[in-house]
């Protein structure tokens, strides 16, 4: 079960979870002027599930996912994939980690333009010098219907296909962990309906698992769970999201966003150039 | 727009710096060559107009030596004495100076310079106009006592007291240094030996009664011309020349001149060659730089910016980056005339700094050059800026110029490499060599200028084999490298071409010159029958007495003389033609093998005959037996008959044309006083060669500047003149690689900027620094090894050509030198690894969320 946990424990993370942080935190700068964009986050993302990250811009639900994904550094806590933890990693190890255990899809520019659809595709693996499984890759071609597609440039490809087969690549290698990062957020909205069943039927059908970052309530009612971000903690989860759900949840960030200032002395979480943290404290901690 | 204008200027100034570089580079060659030249010229000029006297009498030379004849004109030394009885002479005197000896210290070690500046040997006549003073030790008395200058002094450790042998014309003499004499003026870098003037008349010139030349002063009131006319009345027109100080200084500087305009010629060459490599640089940056602001400048035109005003933005930038870069170049100018004068002084030219001089011409120049070449190579780019549509703000355009059809840029090179290619085979075809070379010209700039234009249609299928074998070889990062190099044709053709243009001509020159010595190869062997040739290795001319030497020399057998003298003979066809002609020793036939169309060598030899080419023979309707009139020097005639016609390989060299000789003893009675050029020697019978040889070099020690050779050393000494030219060229090359170095540096960076995002997500989705590293250097390899496979097919073609214009002057070989192309190719590769070291880095080091979030 996927939760922001109330108690942290210092412990390996068990079976059933493929990524978890503890006291995650991530300040820019330092000093007067640090900025904290994740503040003391604990996190399990479960295995085989399909969780979405909600929050307002400026959140930190970008941040969240890039220190999950061995993107960025952290500035304090503990971030584990299965039974490793990334923290303290190497950027040649967390290079490797990135190759081999987790697939990635972006807003925009997933695909490198010289190559083709299949090419990209098996990227991570050409990179590490791996053979992909065929069944497998066949499977994820047929499922994304990219057969007809793989020797096409992305420049061949509408906006919706380019997205197809950077899911195809996220999934080729059969990772413990997807992150998607706004996938949708550069589609029509048939486009990315289309992308979303991809990545529900990835978790459904191919026992993948998926981790989302959107600020579309639409996509965000794709996932299991959805996670809410404000000022750079876990405020709050929704299971078997729906999209009004989701929608009534984000509506209440603007409420104690335009509430908040005086007495929590926090500010919009967009205002990144004031001292955060305020706001979220004073919410309380979300429960199972 | 001005404000935009420098705004956009400076924010690009990083990518600028390359660009700049090239022009600066170019800049500085032009105007440092200018400020070398013209500080030499004025150093020389002041020191010739200060030490030539009012006027100067010589003997006349009417036929110029193109091959050193090792004679020194004379005229009595009495004519002194009645040119001082002319009207409005206030004082005249003799100079008694020969110029082409050698002089050694007691270890039989030359005390000349190494640079190949001469030895002069003069008399000691002190005058308020003689470039030196008496410094030490007191002027030279008797035939054993001479000053030498200060310099040589120094450079070879001579002391008042010490004995040097003086190897002159006449015979070798020994003297003691009484004194040493300081240059007041700069010292064009000989090494000068005075001599009391008896002493000077009789050693060097071989009579009391001789003398080189008459100097004269003009009384008071008298102009020189005066003088010159006055004393030409005197003495009448026909056997002296009598030159002005004027005249004289301008005579001094045209000798040295040749020398001068070698330098100079040389620093231009340079310039050019960065000039023309440049101007891709500034081409492809300029290129690349619109293409990044594609949605700015449509921007700017969304905003009612019209075309002019775009194109007008983008030149004026240029001009900006011309005049920065041109204002650099010219301060590295001066810093490299600095440089080259300090390099001159190393040699033994002493010129000072301070006088260094900055004409007007050189800063005008520098500008002229720096910001026309940066305007004209931002000319395309800045049309194409304009003809971006504003459009372009609004479309996601990641590169513009990627997909615009290379139709007409196939037309255009098409044609023009089918002029380039007509001319080339025209020039193979020519029989004449003028119309070869000419074509030969014409061909080499044609297809030059095609390959450079249509360089971006031959990327893709060039680039295709050339990196066929990464994918297989480096896997998914050659695969993207190969393909990276392959997604702008234009900028990697463009990036290409600056390479290309150096190693075509250096394929070009290597291919010609391997061609040139295997012919000179393949004719020593065809006709050189000596055991050994006795030669100077600058091919000057040497004293009788060596040839006695070598004549007394145990195991000696038969030595045969070879003399030089300038002619100029009438033809049939009426046309008089000067060249060197060569006189012979009547064996000839035992130590060359000369192939006759008609006669023999002993026709050809005999008194009052001559032999020459068979193909300058019939282009001139010269027969066996045709009577030839032949003016020798000093105005000496005589009438000649053809005994004998060759057909040799190569018989015209430089300024050899025609392949006439005749016998020694004709020489001699006409052109009386030369020296030796060459001594062909063959072992006595019972001597073995190397005996001889060891015996010759123990004779020939006291006489450094000969040596002795046989079949594989002569040819040695030729490859090593052959050798001359080729560092030039490979000087001219390292200097295009330099910049082509540049180019391809600039090119990356800007592509690893251009494609960060794309960076960013490889490195997200796992790909290691080190891969991307080899990504980026894989590229820079294939485009470099591409502008060398590229320029090496066209220097292979010039080179043929060049072959076969050779052909026509006897050099009938033809030699490929694979094995430099090879390492071009493989200094290509190299070339490449090195120009991607810092743009491979820069993107290594990029922060990955930041590369994928670069707008």
């Amino acid at each position: 079960m996927a939760t922001a946990a109330e108690d942290a424990p210092e412990t390996a993370p068990t079976d059933g979870i493929a990524a978890r942080a503890r006291g995650l935190t991530k300040a820019y700068g330092g000093g007067e002027t640090a900025v904290v964009a994740l503040d003391a986050v604990d996190v399990d993302i479960a295995r085989g599930r399909f969780t979405a990250v909600m929050g307002p811009s400026g959140s930190g639900k970008s941040t969240l996912m890039h220190c999950l994904a061995g993107l960025d550094t952290v500035s304090g806590g503990q971030v584990w994939l299965g039974d490793t933890e990334i923290t303290g990693l190497k950027e040649r190890e967390l290079t490797r980690l990135r190759r081999d255990r987790i697939g990635f899809m972006f807003q925009s520019f997933n695909l490198i333009p010289t190559l083709n659809a299949a090419e990209n595709i098996t990227l991570p693996m050409d990179i590490a010098g791996k053979k992909p499984d065929e069944k497998w890759l066949d499977q994820v071609i047929d499922t994304l219907g990219l057969r007809d597609r793989l020797k096409h440039r992305p420049a061949q490809l509408s906006g919706g296909q380019q997205q197809r087969v950077a899911c195809a690549r996220a999934l080729a290698s059969r990772p413990e962990l997807i992150f998607a990062d706004e996938p949708t957020g550069n589609l029509d909205s048939r486009a990315g309906l289309e992308v979303l069943g991809f990545l529900r039927e990835a978790v459904d059908q191919l026992g993948q698992t998926v981790v989302m970052v959107t600020h579309d309530p639409g996509a965000a009612a794709h996932s299991d769970l959805v996670l809410f971000l404000g000022d750079g903690r876990i405020v709050d989860s929704m299971e078997r999201p729906t999209a009004e759900a989701v929608l009534e949840r984000m509506k209440r960030f603007d409420v104690i966003r335009g509430q908040s200032s005086p007495g929590g002395g926090g500010s919009s979480p967009g205002d990144e150039g004031s001292p955060p943290g305020g706001a979220a404290r004073t919410t309380p901690p979300p429960t199972t | 727009m001005l404000k935009a204008t420098l705004r956009s200027f400076l924010a690009h100034k990083g990518r600028l710096v390359l660009s700049a570089l090239a022009v600066v580079l170019s800049v500085a060659f032009v105007s440092g060559s200018l400020i070398f030249s013209d500080t030499l010229s004025r150093t020389f000029d002041r020191l010739f107009a200060s030490s030539a006297p009012d006027l100067t009498v010589s003997p006349k030379e009417d036929l110029k030596e193109a091959v050193p004849s090792g004679t020194t004109a004379t005229l009595p030394a009495a004519l002194a004495d009645r040119v001082a009885r002319v009207d409005g002479v206030g004082a005249a005197r003799f100079d008694a100076e020969a110029d082409g000896i050698t002089v050694v210290d007691s270890r039989n070690k030359s005390v000349g310079s190494t640079t190949g500046a001469p030895t002069i040997g003069t008399d000691w006549n002190p005058t308020s106009r003689s470039p030196v003073k008496l410094t030490s030790g007191h002027a030279p008395h008797g035939a054993d006592e001479a000053l030498v200058d200060s310099e040589t002094a120094d450079r070879k450790n001579l002391r008042i007291g010490d004995s040097l042998t003086v190897i002159a014309a006449p015979g070798s003499f020994t003297v003691r240094i009484v004194g040493i004499v300081t240059f007041t003026t700069t010292n064009p870098g000989a090494s000068l030996v005075y001599l009391d003037p008896p002493t000077a008349q009789t050693k060097l010139l071989g009579s009391a009664s001789a003398a080189t030349s008459i100097s004269v002063d003009a009384a008071d009131g008298v102009s020189n011309d005066q003088l010159k006319q006055r004393v030409a009345a005197a003495l009448g027109t026909g056997t002296y020349e009598y030159r002005t100080a004027a005249e004289q200084a301008k005579s001094d500087i045209d000798q040295l001149g040749g020398f001068l305009d070698v330098i100079k010629y040389v620093m231009l060459g340079f310039a050019g060659i960065a000039v023309l490599v440049g101007v891709f640089l500034i081409v492809n940056t300029f290129s690349m730089l619109i293409a990044q602001r594609t949605r700015e400048l449509g921007l700017l035109r969304a905003l009612g910016a019209d075309r002019r005003q775009v194109r007008r933005s983008v030149l004026t930038e240029a001009t900006l980056l011309g005049l920065v870069a041109s204002t650099v170049g010219l301060g590295a100018g001066i810093g490299l005339a600095v440089g080259l004068i300090a390099l001159m002084n190393a040699f033994g030219m002493n010129i000072d700094t301070g006088e260094m001089v900055v004409g007007w011409g050189t800063p005008v120049a520098a500008y002229v050059v720096g910001v026309g070449v940066t305007f004209v190579a931002a000319y395309l780019p800045a049309r194409r800026a304009a003809g971006v549509s504003p459009m372009a703000a609004l479309a996601d355009a990641e590169i513009a110029g990627i997909g615009r059809p290379l139709k007409v840029r196939g037309i255009v090179g098409g044609l023009v490499g089918a002029a380039g290619a007509a001319a080339l085979v025209g020039c193979v075809l020519a029989s004449r060599t003028a119309t070869a070379a000419s074509l030969l010209g014409l061909g080499v700039v044609l297809t030059l200028l095609a390959t450079v234009i249509a360089g971006p249609l031959l990327v893709r299928p060039v680039i295709r084999v050339l990196g066929g074998a990464f994918p297989a070889l480096f896997g998914p990062v050659g695969r993207m490298s190969q393909r990276n190099a392959l997604r702008n044709p234009r900028r990697t053709g463009a990036t290409a071409a600056a390479l290309m243009v150096g190693l075509a001509l250096v394929g070009g020159m290597s291919v010609a010159s391997a061609s040139m010595s295997k012919s000179f190869d393949d004719q020593i062997d065809k006709t050189l029958g000596a055991d050994f040739v006795v030669q100077n290795g600058n091919f000057l001319p040497f004293p009788q007495e060596v040839t006695d030497a070598v004549r007394r020399t145990e195991g000696a057998g038969l030595v045969v003389r070879s003399r030089f003298a300038p002619v100029a003979v009438t033809l049939p066809d009426g046309k008089r033609v000067e060249t060197t002609a060569a006189g012979y020793d009547p064996q000839l036939d035992e130590v060359a093998h000369i192939t006759y169309a008609r006669g023999d060598t002993a026709a050809a030899l005999a008194p009052g005959h001559l032999a020459m080419d068979l193909d300058f023979a019939r282009d001139h309707d010269v027969k066996v037996g045709s009577g030839i009139p032949v003016e020798f020097q000093g105005g000496r005639r005589t009438e000649l008959t053809v005994g004998a016609l060759t057909d040799q390989d190569s018989a015209d060299g430089f300024g050899t044309q025609g392949g006439i000789y005749f016998g020694l003893g004709t020489l001699e009675r006409f052109a009386p006083g030369g020296q030796e050029s060459a001594l062909y020697v063959n072992a006595a019978s019972g001597t073995s060669a190397d005996r001889l040889r060891t015996a010759l070099e123990r004779t020939l020690d006291r006489y450094p500047q000969v040596q002795v050779r046989d079949l594989a050393d002569y040819k040695d000494l030729v490859h090593d003149q052959i050798a001359v030219l080729l560092y030039l060229v490979y000087a001219l090359l390292g200097l295009a690689i330099v910049i082509a170095v540049l180019g391809v540096v600039n090119t990356l960076a800007l592509s690893v900027v251009e494609r960060t995002r794309e960076i960013g997500l490889l490195r997200a989705i796992g790909l290691a620094r080190r891969q991307l590293r080899r990504m980026i250097r894989l590229e820079s390899v294939v485009i470099a090894v591409f502008g060398a496979v590229l320029g090496l097919a066209l220097g292979l073609v010039w080179g043929v050509c060049t072959q076969q214009v050779l052909a026509l002057q006897g050099m009938n070989a033809l030699a490929i030198p694979w094995g430099t192309l090879v390492a071009v190719v493989v200094g290509s590769a190299v070339v490449g690894v090195v120009a991607a070291l810092l743009p491979a880095l820069r993107a290594s080091r990029m922060n990955v969320l930041a590369a994928i979030a670069h707008e």
